[in-house]
């Protein structure tokens, strides 16, 4: 009795991920759960733990997001505090030694690349992350550099197949390399004014001017005055408004119809089971924006 | 005990069986290693992450508000005066709490929390947590809130009203079911997420564990002599009750979340628990000693319902929890007086079969970016088997109904308005009435400074 208990709990859990010998991969993102598809392709396994549409840093560890980090050989995140609100704890409820902050098992982006827009630990200054601005995954160059990185961790887990993770991120390199000059040439715009620096690496990789941003400061709504001095500062400058799918459109619209500078809402995020060619969909949808046509 | 020894065994068992597939993947990913990423921005500012939680209320209540009948029994003796996270009347700095954490070497993390109030310093969680058991398992050891239910574990402030349920309070104790002791846990490798886990504990929480242990019952009175001179009269003898060794309180506990989506999450928890010791007295100044020894068992379900909204901060965002306890006390109740300057006489001994349960119900929602409303609906006694000295009373059961409005500037401080109308049984001579019933307000300004901390769900 107590071995068929035991052969049926084996069947249902352990079997499968077993069975599929591949590497078990949780990503906190869309984006890193793209990178990781597509460094490890078909010998990987990769779960993405929030939604595209969601910010990743105001979301709540969830029983979803252990379960996966539980049975995840390797958890790939943003990184620099992005994910700080819900990863921490989830690593600690998942009772899994091997992705632990500092093992191989626990892969953060944001570690293999330069930050931007490092900035004071005083929080009477917004919600600020002294490490720098998380948001790289919106920069293909950045992106693929990490994608280098993790084709390196994967090699360090599964050697076997080492050549294959190096042989996509250089593909991956390759495919954003192609598309750069394109990009850079369309993206013409005089400047920019988003709500927050969630996309502020592609405006710098772009070359393109950020006047200054919507909300009042990082985390802080705009107040209306806020709004006024932007108007005031902005008036005899052109550009494009953009803003994210959660963020709200009150602040941006407003802008819009003071400025008369067009007002983009745009993802950050591909969805959950996208490849490389969603995401360079998803830069060229910035890039459009940026055009300023 | 044998039970728990068993319990264990099967666990070990179980974790063995899923252990060997994983070695025999062990070429394939390797053993533990480091040449991971320590997160960027931690360790280098915040080495041990370090916050300070600052709570300040305000109450205004109704006057003459009475207790839920039949939970006397241990309950009022601890309370009052200690910070125990109730609402008291007119302002107060509830208490300021001092959290150190990080990870302590390879191979735990360590977490203490000190809670400061004007009353001294507390601490209210202060243990370690293992990082590198295999196989799913989780090691807890030292002072910490027992995963026995959901609310149970959350620290004030992350409740979402200003006070603790009922059902937490009455039935478990004044600071729920905080122990030391040491809790293993473990997580099959299931799809969904699914954890269990015993506690061993050192059985103390007044709700359940109630512990005196050796003592005598004394009382002094200084009586005139036939001159009139002041004479000491002592009277003391032992309460008779035992020492128990610890632990006197094991718990169980299982937690079941399946994945439904992103927009959704679910939890269902179901756990219980046994204390081999529950002792309480009544030392009247009369001379009169009330004495209750036996043992305990509880059990209780949980469910909890989240909706992410679409919103910024917080808009639209649903949460829905509600808990259901029960709780037994096998007590020999002894009501006994000084017969000499030693000796206790029994005026009353009687076998006594405490029946008790509670539940609550609540639903808070994000009506707009930073603010969120919420209602409660706490019930006390619906079985409420209950003794008034040696008699067994049928109570009534208690009810409270609560709503609350808060606003958060930004995640790191909030602000709360709370009403609370109170419904409690009592007894009133002859009978029982609904008669004590009013209204608490309450407003509180809850404030964190230091690292930003991560939210279990």
């Amino acid at each position: 009795m107590v071995k068929l208990f035991i052969s049926i709990l084996f069947c249902l859990t352990v079997a499968p991920s077993w069975a599929a010998g591949r590497v078990n991969v949780a990503a906190t993102v869309p984006n890193m759960g793209m990178l990781a598809r597509e460094i490890g392709g078909e010998k990987v396994n990769v779960t993405v733990m929030t939604p595209p549409d969601r910010d990743a840093h105001y979301l709540d560890a969830r029983p979803s997001m252990m379960a996966a980090l539980r049975r995840a050989d390797l958890v790939v995140a943003v990184g620099a505090e992005l994910e700080i609100g819900w990863l921490p704890a989830a690593i600690r409820g998942a009772n899994n030694p091997t992705i632990q902050t500092g093992r191989t098992g626990y892969f953060e982006g944001a570690a293999h690349i330069e930050l931007i827009e490092k900035e004071i630990a005083d929080r009477s200054r917004g919600d600020v992350h002294p490490a720098g601005n998380p948001h790289f995954d919106l920069d293909p160059v950045k992106l693929a550099k990490v994608g280098h990185a993790l084709a390196r961790r994967l090699e360090s887990i599964d050697s076997d197949n080492a050549e294959y993770y190096r042989q996509n991120a250089l593909e991956f390199e390759n495919k954003v390399k192609e598309r750069m000059n394109r990009w850079k040439e369309k993206a013409a715009v005089e400047g920019v004014l988003p709500y927050h620096g969630d996309a502020n690496y592609l405006f710098r990789r772009l070359n393109i001017p950020i006047h200054n941003h919507i909300e009042l400061l990082p985390g802080i709504p705009p107040t209306a005055s806020h709004l006024r001095d932007l108007v005031r500062s902005l008036r005899d400058k052109d550009g494009v408004i953009t803003y994210i799918l959660f963020q709200p459109s009150r602040g941006p619209e407003f802008m819009s119809s003071q400025l008369g500078w067009p007002a983009y809402r745009l993802p950050t995020q591909v969805p959950v089971d996208a490849d490389a060619e969603d995401y360079f969909q998803m830069i060229d949808r910035w890039v459009e924006a940026l055009s300023g046509n | 005990m044998n039970k728990t020894f068993k319990f264990i065994s099967c666990a070990l068992f179980l974790t063995g069986a899923a252990t060997g597939p994983a070695m025999a993947q062990e070429t394939r990913v390797g053993t533990l290693r480091s040449g991971g990423d320590v997160p960027v921005g931690a360790g280098t500012l915040f080495n041990p992450e370090i916050s300070v939680i600052l709570d300040f209320t305000y109450g205004y209540f109704e006057d003459g508000i009475g207790e839920p009948e039949g939970y006397e029994l241990a309950h009022c003796h601890g309370h009052g005066h200690d910070h125990d996270h109730g609402i008291s009347e007119g302002f107060a700095l509830r208490e300021a709490e001092l959290t150190f954490a990080g990870a302590l070497d390879p191979y735990f993390d360590m977490m203490l929390m000190l809670a400061l109030s004007e009353h001294g310093a507390e601490i209210e969680e202060g243990y370690i947590t293992s990082r590198l058991l295999p196989a799913g398992l989780g090691m807890k050891a030292g002072k910490f809130m027992s995963d026995t239910g959901y609310i149970n574990k959350q620290h004030p402030h992350d409740w979402l009203f200003i006070d603790r349920p009922w059902m937490n309070e009455y039935l478990l104790g004044d600071h729920g079911l905080t122990e030391l002791g040491l809790q293993l846990s473990w997580m099959p490798p299931t799809a969904s997420y699914t954890r269990l886990g015993i506690e061993i504990l050192e059985g103390k929480s007044e709700g359940v564990a109630n512990y005196v242990g050796e003592k005598n019952h004394q009382i002094v009175t200084v009586t005139p002599d036939g001159n009139n001179k002041p004479v000491r009269n002592r009277w003391r003898a032992d309460m008779g009750f035992d020492d128990i060794k610890s632990p006197r309180l094991y718990t169980g506990f299982l937690k079941w979340g399946p994945d439904i989506g992103f927009d959704h999450a679910v939890q269902l928890g179901l756990w219980g628990g046994y204390g081999r010791a529950f002792q309480a007295e009544d030392a009247h100044s009369s001379g009169r000693l009330e004495t209750w020894d036996g043992e305990s068992s509880f059990g209780g379900v949980d469910i909890v319902y989240k909706y992410n909204g679409q919103g910024t901060m917080g808009h639209g965002n649903l949460v829905l929890q509600g808990e259901y306890m029960y709780r037994q006390l096998d007590l020999k109740y002894k009501n006994r007086n000084f017969s000499d300057f030693s000796t206790l006489e029994i005026l009353d001994e009687k076998d006594q079969l405490w029946q008790q349960d509670g539940l609550y119900l609540q639903g808070v929602y994000g009506f707009a970016p930073r603010w969120n409303a919420g209602l409660r609906f706490d019930m006390l006694g619906l079985t409420n088997r209950s003794y008034e000295e040696a008699d067994r009373m049928k109570n009534d059961p208690s009810m409270r109904y609560t709503g609350q409005v808060s606003y958060a500037p930004t995640e790191f401080s909030r602000f709360r308005l709370q009403a609370s109308y109170y419904d409690p049984a009592e007894e009133n001579g002859n009978g029982h009435s609904h008669g004590n019933g009013g209204w608490k307000f309450a407003l509180q300004y809850n404030v964190s400074l230091g690292v930003h901390g991560a939210h279990t769900f």
